[in-house]
């Protein structure tokens, strides 16, 4: 188990290191970071620009420049943002817990609605219930996640309307400024949490909670179930110790590789909710040319995808005890 | 049976989340241009909404949401030398003179006794008594003499200002009376000189400058120059202190105890809170999370602020303008009756009542490329030029005396070499740009030149490099028509994109920007004006509008279109009494 991870981790290597080339060699091609001096009526100085060209390495060829890079970020260092001011990994790690908390809490409900909602409509196949969830699945895969967000801000402020008082926030991860006492703050931060993980968190319980449900009616109706069932197994046992078990294996799989799709899903939430996270932080660095930032970016948020491939290649040993023996 | 009544489930569903999407009532009331609150900005631009602080709520917060974050708090830097930094100088960097929502330049009396040009090459500066930092060392001479030493092309090279015109003029400042004055030399006449020490080029305590640089010495200059860049200020000479700086997030700002000026602020905080998707500022100005906003405006925007109750809104007309720019690079387009032709075939009302008229019913063609109608000197070039007009008759008959041919179907040069396609070049995503560069080609299609429409994703490279025919983008200038002049359209400017040369033009540009007479000055900008469109160079289109809107609780903010925004008078803003 320990050295198909470690094998995991060496194999993904070159694959980041080639894709990293390739964002950074994109971002090269994509626009000049200085555009937005160029356009200052009345514009900067000639040698501004030349010694602003000199500190971003806009002079050197590519390959050199992109070495330079790597060499930089062994070191810890992730290169000359085009906002002179801006350590590039100082930034990239104060976004990525933000980015952390709303990924992890969105997952967390999202799995624990798509197992339920999975298993519910896989056994009452057919049901009300099951027609209903089904339609609401397709429904918020089909919504655009910008306009479901929009459509959950209103909701909240209609939610703040009814109950006469500021309960749900539209606008970043905390008050500004936030307000005194611990507990005051705890709830501060929940009413701004509320929304985007609802946002983030549905696009994937819709996925979720179909494949469970498909999955479970494949165990279900499995021989070892119907057996177990035959044996006189309480309905408890055979639903949650067999069924529910060998169904989540595949649902473990889809989820860590729906980690990038989750971290795609963030960019947007957190541009709606104006969270200062990794996708905000990937956005802004884009609109400003930022190829250092931009790879950079690339660079985290691939590492994150294989942490979680690895956990999900751990839980499987949890959850299937024969792929932990061998 | 069982399917119609799920799907009837889930449609109540989503109805409600569209009727709660769609159902926010109310309404501002009021024009277009200026409701409620703002109703009488049209006519009174400096002092709408105003309500004497004594009448006003003691204490309280106002959020201000601004669209971008603070990279960097040297605001004549060319890092720092951005709208947002430019704003939150307003409250705690003092200026000689400050930009007014007119768009004039009006001498700042909280700091100032006097500001006077004595000669044609000598200001002098008198400082209020009164005038302290936030640590109580005076505002003084030395702050008038390090400003000079930051921005002086010669006393600071490793300096990277932002190039605000003038400074190189610069002989000498020196400090009198006290150090309560400041008497600043110059080696020519330079018409724009109020904008020396103004609100774009304000003062940084040379006391604080000291501790990180020799100020003697150019590099201990550029030493503190970028310190001040770097570091969020613990210094003020405004009405408000910086309180906190939260990176990305927020800039909390508190009265100054120190503050000398006329009127104390009334407000416990002003915080300005970054949002940098100017679509969510409406629904966070719904939901009171802000107050104020400041957002580009779009038609989208504006009627949703007009569904929003109890929130009052401004367009106002600034100092960024639109326009058509051919590059004269192109041999086809080296002639000017072709470009006469072209320019008189764009038909202007048209194109705005296209794009930013849906929105705004007050924007008209801008007809000068020297001075916005709120400067004086602003005078009607265009309308004897027939350029914008859109009168194709007229364009086609300049094509046929000058010897074209294939009018109106494929044309062709008096040579008997065709018109080649050209390419009309905007800035991608920007659907207004888009529509102009598609109306321009439709324009040019009647005099039967073709002319493809292709984004560009580097609007700054594309410029320099010259890759476009014609380009439609626009300028942000500053309140100095006669620098902004010379920087856009001297011979020699690097801001002179399509190569526009004429020396008659240039004389009069450099004759108008160091005159002792500001209405020669005027004169021969208009001239130089003259020249250009009638050379068919140039062709501007509208002054853009801003959008304010605010909840109608709070006073005495209003629109200034220029680089200090509705912050210009911040430490007058406040909450009315039960708002």
């Amino acid at each position: 188990m320990l050295i198909y991870a470690v094998r995991r981790i060496v194999v993904s290597i070159p694959i980041l290191l080639v894709s990293s080339f390739v964002v950074f060699w994109l971002g090269t091609l994509s626009g000049n970071p200085l555009t937005p001096l160029i356009l200052r009526n009345p514009p900067p100085p000639p040698h501004v620009l030349a010694a602003e060209a000199d500190r971003l390495h806009l002079n050197e060829p590519l390959v050199p420049r992109y070495l330079s890079w790597l060499g930089g970020v062994l070191r810890g260092d992730f290169g000359p943002s085009v906002i002179a001011t801006q350590d590039i990994g100082a930034e990239l790690g104060a976004r990525f817990w933000v980015t952390m908390r709303l990924i992890i809490v969105a997952m967390v409900i999202a799995l624990v609605l798509a197992v339920l909602v999975g298993v519910y409509t896989a056994v009452r196949q057919y049901s009300k219930a099951d027609y209903t969830a089904t339609f609401l699945g397709f429904l918020f895969l089909a919504m655009p996640s910008f306009w479901l967000a929009i459509l959950l801000k209103q909701g909240g402020i209609d939610f703040n309307t009814i109950v006469g008082d500021q309960v749900i926030y539209t606008i970043g991860a905390s008050s500004v400024p936030a307000p005194p006492g611990f507990l005051a703050r705890v709830v501060d931060i929940a009413g701004h949490l509320v929304l985007p993980t609802i946002a983030l968190a549905l696009i994937s319980y819709a996925a979720w909670s179909r494949f469970t449900r498909a999955s479970m009616l494949e165990t279900l109706n499995s021989d070892y179930v119907r057996l177990a069932r035959a044996k006189g197994l309480s309905r408890r046992t055979v639903m949650f110790r067999h069924a529910l078990r060998t169904a989540l294996i595949p649902l473990t799989t889809v989820t860590a590789l729906d980690v990038a799709t989750i971290l795609g899903g963030a960019v947007i939430t957190e541009r709606v909710f104006q969270w200062r996270g990794l996708g905000d932080f990937l956005i802004e660095s884009i609109r400003q040319f930022d190829t250092y930032a931009v790879t950079s970016w690339l660079l985290v948020s691939a590492a994150i995808v294989i942490a979680f491939n690895l956990v999900a290649d751990l839980l499987y040993g949890v959850l299937d005890p024969r792929i932990r023996y061998a | 049976m069982r399917i119609k009544a799920a799907a009837a489930v889930a449609v109540a569903g989503v109805s409600a989340l569209l009727l709660s999407a769609c159902g926010v009532g109310g309404g501002g009331g009021g024009s277009a241009t200026a409701s409620g609150n703002f109703a009488d900005c049209p006519a009174n631009v400096n002092t709408c909404n105003a309500v004497p602080a004594d009448q006003l709520q003691r204490g309280g917060t106002i959020t201000f949401a601004i669209e971008k974050n603070i990279p960097n708090w040297n605001v004549v830097s060319a890092d720092g030398n951005v709208f947002e930094t430019g704003m939150a100088t307003q409250a705690y960097l003092p200026a000689a003179f400050k930009t007014q929502p007119d768009l004039k330049l009006a001498l700042n009396t909280d700091l100032m006794v006097s500001a006077d040009l004595v000669n044609p090459t000598t200001i002098v500066y008198k400082i209020k008594p009164e005038a302290v930092w936030s640590d109580g060392t005076p505002i003084s001479a030395q702050d008038f003499i390090y400003a000079w030493k930051m921005q002086s092309p010669a006393r600071c090279p490793d300096c990277s200002t932002a190039g605000n015109g003038g400074w190189e003029l610069v002989q000498n400042v020196t400090a009198s009376d006290g150090g309560k004055t400041a008497t600043m030399t110059l080696s020519k006449p330079f018409t724009d000189w109020q904008n020396y020490f103004s609100s774009g080029q304000p003062l940084y305590p040379a006391h604080i400058a000291a501790q990180h640089g020799d100020l003697n010495t150019p590099q201990g200059v550029a030493a503190s120059f970028d310190w001040f860049g770097k570091n969020p200020p613990t210094y003020s000479g405004g009405p408000y202190v910086v309180e906190r700086w939260q990176d990305n997030q927020a800039l909390t700002l508190a009265p100054n105890p120190r503050w000398y000026g006329a009127t104390k602020p009334t407000l416990d905080k002003l915080i300005m809170r970054v949002i940098t998707d100017a679509t969510q500022e409406p629904i966070a100005l719904q939901n009171n999370e802000v107050q104020v906003i400041y957002p580009q405006p779009q038609v989208d925007i504006v009627q949703q602020l007009q569904q929003i109750p109890n929130v009052s809104q401004q367009q106002q007309l600034g100092l960024t303008w639109e326009h058509y720019d051919l590059n004269l690079r192109n041999p086809a387009l080296q002639d000017k009756a072709l470009r006469q032709a072209m320019f008189t075939a764009v038909n202007r009302q048209d194109i705005i009542a296209k794009t930013v008229g849906q929105f705004n019913p007050e924007v008209g063609p801008l007809n000068s490329l020297m001075f916005l109608p709120q400067q004086e000197g602003y005078t009607d070039n265009i309308a004897q030029t027939g350029l914008g007009s859109g009168d194709v008759e007229r364009a086609k008959k300049i094509l046929t005396d000058a010897g074209y041919t294939g009018v109106g179907q494929a044309l062709v040069a008096p040579g008997g070499k065709p018109v080649p396609a050209m390419r009309i070049r905007y800035t991608v995503g920007n659907a207004i740009r888009q529509n102009e560069s598609e109306l321009f080609a439709g324009y040019m299609r009647q005099l039967g030149i073709n002319v493809t429409v292709e984004p560009t994703d580097d609007l700054g490279t594309t410029l320099t490099a010259g890759d476009y025919d014609i380009m439609v983008f626009a300028w942000v200038q500053s309140p100095a028509p006669f620098a902004n002049a010379q920087q856009t359209f001297l011979s020699t400017s690097g801001n002179n994109f399509g190569q526009y040369k004429n020396p008659a033009t240039d004389k009069l540009l450099t004759e108008a920007a160091s005159s002792v007479d500001k209405a020669a000055a005027t004169a021969k900008l208009n001239e130089a004006d003259r020249i250009i469109l009638g050379d068919a160079y140039v062709l501007p289109l509208y002054q853009k509008p801003v959008l304010l809107a605010t909840q109608n609780g709070v006073a005495n903010v209003r629109s200034n279109a220029s680089l200090n925004g509705p912050m210009y008078n911040a430490g007058e803003w406040g909450l009315r009494t039960g708002g």
